[in-house]
């Protein structure tokens, strides 16, 4: 079992390079590298649907945003509370409006689900604008606390917690048979025995749980966030794209797929001090993945890694809804 | 033999019961008012010409489609309308007519997830077991989409065995086959029914339900119009011209 060595003993050298890297850059390159934790922990998350059930998340900031908001306003003057008491306060506001928006959707086609998410995040950036306690559209700051090697370290838990579970029941677990049975095939799953609408709901509540996590950290972290910060559809894009081009539904390609957007985001930052041409960066991988890559970078890399094209398909059958297509 | 109806003569405790069941879709009448027992430990083999209501039949019993009216009782819980999850782990277990491959799972990982929810003690032994009953051993690694088509249908059926069901719905599963692979799942439904299962099985080749079937349900236009033994059912001259005389 050479490769299985080789692939472990690259882990424990990343792991290694990760907890020492506060030591080794600078406080610049250390914010580029807490962002490029974030990212890819956020593009594990909406790889934990869209890759391993086939549902696709259109309004996955709007996740995201709700753990931001509610460690803005539970920090805030008038609560007060600690940072590490909104996370998980956090993480239960977000499974109860994942529970709302999934229940009635996740039964029906892919579309429905797809639309119902979209919607959700562009009702909260409308709702988080006109409310007064949220700030409006001015936003909200929190208690400022300036230790980047803090918030380095709070990506990388989260980050390093996000892969390991998903690692664990996805990859390990007969709960990943489930959902990426019922990925395949909906029909021949419930024949199983699997009781999908469940299943499916439980993944989604775990993907947007554990996008809140990241938007909290976040939000502590830049001080300051507003509507489009954080609900913003950019964020859902970038997630998109980042699985898309490390290689849906497979465990490594969305961290693959998050670091190396998000390098090129801030590369480009650095040499034009505008990210337009990012945009353009991103509509351009997307063809490309699409077109000559469709089973993502993490294909290269491993045998075994999903063919993320053929999980791509699933993924879009469920959408026009041909999934079905007939119990014969 | 009794015509019109799939019931037994004064058989105990049949598992299956089905009682006026209809399914129509549009203007057509798939399942139109069928009435059948299936009894436990015998293999009931279900015929009829194309189109005549068969895998509709097994999608009510399933609940993969539900039924507009009528009743279907399943080892004494009435069923009629449950979700498919919930009476699959009620121990039915059914394969289907186009195999419904988990394509980017591996042959083995097929297997463990038809036993996830259930029986998942000894679920990996269970599949090496059936792997080899299968045949299947040599590409257990392999995705399941790469399968050639008889593989699949081999899956179909080790999937079917993973569940332990008390009842097993076979759809056409030797239909296209090469007769070696026929050969092993003929084998394999032997092996099951010592361990005391019940099938109820579709089948167009007349070859394979005489040697296989204890009794013949034959279904044409949404109903059942006879039922019988090989013999009763090749003996009645009408039945065979209208539902079997057709080229196999
Ligand atoms: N989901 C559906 N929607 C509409 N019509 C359907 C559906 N399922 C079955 N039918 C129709 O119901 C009728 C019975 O179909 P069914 O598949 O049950 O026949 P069958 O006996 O299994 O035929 P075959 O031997 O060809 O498999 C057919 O006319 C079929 O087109
Ligand atoms: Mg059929």
């Amino acid at each position: 079992m050479k490769p299985r060595w080789a692939g472990l003993l690259l882990l424990i050298a990343v792991i290694g390079v990760l907890a020492l890297l506060p030591m080794l850059v600078n406080n610049y390159w250390l914010r580029i590298a807490t962002g490029a934790l974030m990212w890819a922990g956020l593009a594990c998350s909406w790889n934990i649907l869209g890759g391993y059930a086939g549902y696709i998340n259109f309004g996955h900031s709007a996740f995201f945003g709700l753990g931001a908001y509610v460690t803005a306003l539970l920090m805030g003057d008038k609560l007060a509370w600690p940072f590490f008491a909104t996370v998980p306060a956090g993480m239960v506001v977000t499974a109860l409006f994942a529970i709302i928006i999934g229940a009635p959707t996740l039964r029906l086609r892919g579309a429905y689900f797809a639309i119902a998410t979209w919607a959700f995040a562009e009702v909260l950036i409308q709702f988080a604008s006109v409310m007064d306690f949220t700030g409006g559209i001015g936003g909200i700051g929190l208690p400022p606390f300036l230790d980047e090697r803090f918030f380095y370290f709070a990506m990388f838990a989260a980050a390093a917690l996000t892969y390991l579970i998903t690692w664990a029941l996805f990859e390990r677990s007969r709960f990943g048979l489930k959902v990426k049975a019922l990925r395949d095939h909906e029909l021949a799953a419930e024949a199983m025995g699997i009781n999908t609408s469940l299943v499916k709901l439980q993944t989604f509540v775990l993907s947007a749980v554990t996008a809140s996590v990241f938007g909290a950290i976040f939000a502590y972290w830049v001080t300051f966030i507003n509507p489009k910060s954080v609900f913003g559809g950019d964020i859902t894009d970038q997630m998109v794209v980042m699985v898309l081009l490390g290689g849906l539904g497979s465990l490594w390609g969305p961290a693959l797929g998050g670091v190396g957007l998000f390098v090129v985001n801030r590369l480009i930052w650095m040499y034009w001090g505008d990210t337009a041409f990012y945009i353009a960066i991103l509509g351009a991988a997307i063809v490309l993945v699409v077109l000559f890559m469709p089973n993502g970078i993490a294909s290269l890399f491993s045998r075994r890694a999903a063919k993320s094209g053929a999980v791509l398909d699933k993924a879009v059958g469920k959408l026009v809804g041909d999934d079905q297509g007939g119990p014969n | 033999m009794s015509v019109a109806d799939g019931k037994t003569a004064g058989a105990g405790d049949p598992i299956l019961v089905v009682r006026e069941l209809y399914r129509h879709f549009g203007g057509i009448k798939a399942v139109n008012g069928v009435s059948l027992d299936v009894d436990r430990r015998e293999i009931a083999g279900l015929i009829g010409p194309n189109g005549s209501g068969k895998s509709t039949l097994f999608n009510l019993v399933s609940g993969a489609v539900t039924p507009d009216r009528g009743q279907i009782r399943f080892d004494g819980h009435e069923i009629g309308g449950r979700k498919a999850h919930a009476i699959a782990r009620l121990g039915l277990a059914r394969t289907f007519q186009i195999p419904a491959m988990f394509d980017n799972m591996s042959v083995t990982e097929n297997l463990l997830a038809a036993a996830a929810e259930g029986h998942w003690q000894g679920a990996r032994e269970r599949a090496a077991e059936t792997l080899a009953l299968l045949k299947l051993d040599h590409v257990a690694d392999n995705r399941a989409s790469d399968l050639s088509g008889g593989q699949q249908k081999l899956l179909e059926f080790g999937r079917v065995i993973m569940r332990q069901a008390s009842l097993i719905l076979l759809d056409e599963v030797t239909a296209g086959v090469h007769p070696n692979i026929r050969k092993i799942i003929l084998e394999a439904i032997a092996r099951l029914r010592e361990r005391g299962i019940t099938f109820l099985v579709i089948e167009h080749d007349m070859e394979m339900v005489r040697n296989v079937c204890d009794r013949i349900i034959v279904m044409d236009a949404g109903r059942v119009v006879a039922s019988g033994s090989f013999n009763d059912i090749v003996r009645n001259s009408e039945v065979m011209q209208t539902y079997l005389g057709r080229p196999q």
